[in-house]
C-alpha cells in the first residue's frame, strides 16, 4: 500500500528525528532569549565590520544586532543547516544503502511493490524529516517576538523553505549515491564533503573576491547565503534547489532498479 | 517448460493460493551471475514443479543464496534466465512477490520494532487481512510477538522470519536455511509445516546445508558446488544409487587391481586378505569376480545418503551430470 514504507521508515527514525527537533528547538530558544541582552551592544558589529573572513566562515556577516543579523550568525547560516543536514544526509545514506548493509532491505524489496514505489516512499519520508528542524526553528523564532526579536513573516517562511530544500537537496544526493553503490559510508562521506565545500564557498564568497562567482555552484547560497533573512527566498533559488533534489530523486529510481539487494 | 514461453501478464495477478499454476513453478536456464573471477553461479538450470519440496544443497559459499536472490529478482543475472510462475522476476516482481513467501538466509529484522509491528506492516502492504493462519502458526511455534526484536534470541527471531514467509499462505515458499537457530522440537514442527504446505499443492524451495533435514523433507534436490549444479535428482533415486560398502575376506592374498576394472567399483582399502570396496549399481559382476578368488567372508553395508552428499561436496573434479530432469 502506498505510503507504508514511508510510515515504516519514519517509525524507524522516530527517536533520532524527535531528538534533532528538540535539540535545535532548545538551542534556537536560547538564541532568541539572549537577543535582548545583545541588541544594544554595538561593539558586536565590529566583529563583522571589516569583512573578516573568520567571521564569515562562522556565518557572521553584516550587523549582528539586527534580528536578521543575529539569527543569521547564530542559527540560519550555520547550526540550523548543519543539524538539518545531519538529519537528511543521515537518512538518505541509510534508507537504501544502510538498510541493504543491515540486510533488512531484502524483506522490503520482496514485498509486492515496485522499487519505484519504495523510492517514492523513501523520498516522502526524507521530505517529512527535512521539515522537522526548519519548522521547529521557525516556531522558536516566532516566539522571539516576545523578546524584541521580530523577523518579518516572508523572510522567515523563505529561510524555512530554503533550509528544507537544502536538506532535501543533500538528502537526495546521499540517497542517490547509496542506491548507486549500496555503500552507506560512501554515501555519507561524499555527500558530507560536498556539503562542507558548498558551505565554505557560500560563507566565504561575500568576503573573498575571487571566490565570489563560485557562489552560484553552492546550494547553501540558494538556501541561506543570499540575504534570505532580509529579502526572503527568491522563487528561482527555490527552483534551483527543488530541481536538483528532483533530478537526484529520479536518478535514484534508476540506480535502485539496478542495485543488487542482499 | 521453455523460457521462451515466459508469460507477459496483462492486468492484475491473482493473490496467493487462488490461481492454479500450470507447468513448473520455477524454471532457470543457464542462469549465471558473476562477481569477479571466482565467485557467483554459472549455468544453473533447474525446474521445480508445483506442490514439490525441492532441496537446494551446497556447502557455504557454493551459490545457494545467490541463486535464490536471482529467483526473487534481487540480483540481475549476468547470463541465462529465470522464471517464477512463468514471470520474469525482474520485470514482473510485483505479480511474482504477491505469490511468494521468502525467508532470507541471514535474517535481520528491524531491531526496535516488535514482531507484531513488522508483521502488521507487511500484511498491510500485501493487502492481507485474514490473520487466522498467522495466529495458528504463532501458537504452534510459540512465537513471541510483542517484544522488540533486539531483545529476542536468534531462534525467536528466526520464528518470526518463518511467520513472515508463511503467514499469507503463498503459493511458493523460498526458504534460505530455514531452521537455522531453531531447537530440535521446532525443527520437527517446521518439518510438519513444510509437509502440510506441499500437501496443499503449494511449493517449497528450501536451501540448506543440513543434510538430515533435506533427507527428511524434500522430494527432489539439486547440489550446487562452486557455483555449478553438480547433480539434480530425487532423494529416492539418490538413495538407490548411493554407493554400498562391501568388504571381502579371502583365504589367500589377492590382487585388488582386478576389482578396479569392474564398472562402478572402487577399492577403498586393502590388506593382504581383506578388500574394502565402494560399489555403485548392480553387485552381480562383483560377486562373480569375488567367487573366483575363494572368499571366506563378506559384509555389505548400505551407504548413508549423507556419504553421497559429502562425496559431491568434497570432489574437486566436477561430476556434472543430471539424473531425472
Amino acid at each position: 500500500m502506498a505510503g507504508d514504507i514511508t510510515l515504516l521508515d519514519l517509525r524507524l527514525r522516530r527517536r533520532v528525528t524527535i531528538g534533532y527537533g528538540l535539540g535545535i528547538a532548545a538551542y534556537a530558544l536560547i538564541v532568541v532569549v539572549l537577543f535582548p541582552s545583545f541588541k544594544n551592544d554595538t561593539s558586536l558589529n565590529q566583529i563583522t565590520a571589516n569583512g573578516s573572513p573568520v567571521a564569515a566562515l562562522l556565518g557572521a556577516v553584516g550587523s549582528l544586532t539586527s534580528p536578521a543579523g543575529w539569527l543569521g550568525a547564530n542559527l540560519y547560516a550555520n547550526f540550523v543547516p548543519l543539524i538539518e543536514l545531519l538529519a537528511t544526509i543521515g537518512y538518505g545514506a541509510s534508507c537504501i544503502a544502510g538498510q541493504d548493509e543491515d540486510r533488512t532491505l531484502a524483506l522490503v524489496a520482496t514485498l509486492p511493490i515496485t522499487r519505484q514505489t519504495i523510492t517514492i516512499d523513501k523520498f516522502t519520508a526524507l521530505l517529512t524529516q527535512a521539515l522537522v528542524v526548519p519548522i521547529a526553528t521557525a516556531l522558536c523564532v516566532l516566539a522571539g517576538r516576545g523578546f524584541d526579536l521580530t523577523l518579518a513573516t516572508g523572510p522567515l517562511l523563505g529561510v524555512t523553505a530554503g533550509v528544507t530544500l537544502l536538506g532535501l537537496f543533500f538528502g537526495t544526493m546521499a540517497l542517490l549515491i547509496g542506491a548507486a553503490t549500496g555503500n552507506r559510508g560512501l554515501a555519507l562521506g561524499i555527500t558530507s564533503a560536498a556539503a562542507a565545500i558548498s558551505y565554505l564557498i557560500s560563507s566565504l564568497a561575500p568576503v573573498i573576491h575571487w571566490l565570489h562567482p563560485a557562489r552560484c555552484i553552492s546550494p547553501f547560497f540558494y538556501a541561506v547565503g543570499d540575504n534570505q533573512l532580509t529579502h526572503g527566498l527568491p522563487l528561482a533559488w527555490a527552483g534551483v534547489l527543488a530541481a536538483g533534489a528532483l533530478i537526484f530523486a529520479i536518478t535514484t529510481v534508476i540506480a535502485f532498479n539496478r542495485l543488487d539487494v542482499h | 517448460m521453455s523460457l521462451a514461453s515466459v508469460k507477459r501478464p496483462h492486468g492484475r495477478e491473482h493473490g496467493g493460493g487462488s490461481k492454479p499454476a500450470v507447468g513448473p513453478v520455477i524454471v532457470t536456464e543457464g542462469l549465471t551471475r558473476r562477481f569477479g573471477r571466482r565467485r557467483g553461479i554459472t549455468d544453473v538450470t533447474v525446474a521445480v514443479d508445483r506442490g514439490e519440496v525441492f532441496g537446494f544443497l551446497g556447502p557455504n559459499g557454493a551459490g545457494k543464496s545467490t541463486t535464490i536472490r536471482l529467483l526473487l529478482g534481487l540480483y540481475r543475472p549476468t547470463a541465462g534466465r529465470a522464471a517464477v510462475f512463468g514471470l520474469d522476476p525482474r520485470c514482473h516482481s510485483v505479480q511474482m512477490h504477491r505469490r511468494v513467501g521468502y525467508l532470507p538466509g541471514e535474517l535481520t529484522l528491524f531491531p526496535r520494532l516488535t514482531g507484531r509491528q513488522i508483521l502488521d506492516r507487511f500484511a498491510r502492504i500485501r493487502g492481507h487481512v485474514d490473520h487466522r493462519y498467522r495466529d495458528e502458526l504463532v501458537d504452534r511455534f510459540g512465537i513471541e510477538l510483542d517484544r522488540p526484536i533486539h531483545t529476542l534470541s536468534k531462534g525467536n527471531v528466526q520464528k518470526i522470519g518463518l511467520l513472515l514467509a508463511f503467514a499469507h499462505r503463498p503459493e511458493l515458499l523460498i526458504l534460505d536455511e530455514p531452521t537455522s537457530g531453531l531447537d530440535p522440537l521446532l525443527q520437527d514442527e517446521f518439518g510438519r509445516l513444510v509437509t502440510e504446505t506441499a500437501r496443499e499443492g503449494r511449493t517449497v524451495f528450501l536451501s540448506s546445508h543440513d543434510l538430515d533435514e533435506v533427507q527428511r523433507l524434500v522430494d527432489r534436490l539439486a547440489i550446487i558446488k562452486d557455483g555449478r549444479i553438480v547433480i539434480t535428482d530425487t532423494v529416492e533415486h539418490l538413495r538407490a544409487s548411493a554407493p554400498k560398502t562391501v568388504e571381502f575376506c579371502f583365504a589367500q592374498p589377492v590382487d585388488p587391481a582386478q576389482f578396479q576394472t569392474l564398472d562402478g567399483v572402487q577399492v577403498l582399502s586393502t590388506d593382504t586378505t581383506r578388500v574394502r570396496l565402494s560399489v555403485t549399481g548392480p553387485i552381480g559382476p562383483l560377486l562373480h569376480a569375488a567367487v573366483a578368488l575363494d572368499p571366506v567372508d563378506m559384509t555389505s553395508r548400505p551407504a548413508e545418503l549423507e556419504e553421497l552428499f559429502l562425496g559431491y561436496y568434497r570432489t574437486d573434479s566436477a561430476k556434472t551430470h543430471s539424473h531425472g530432469r
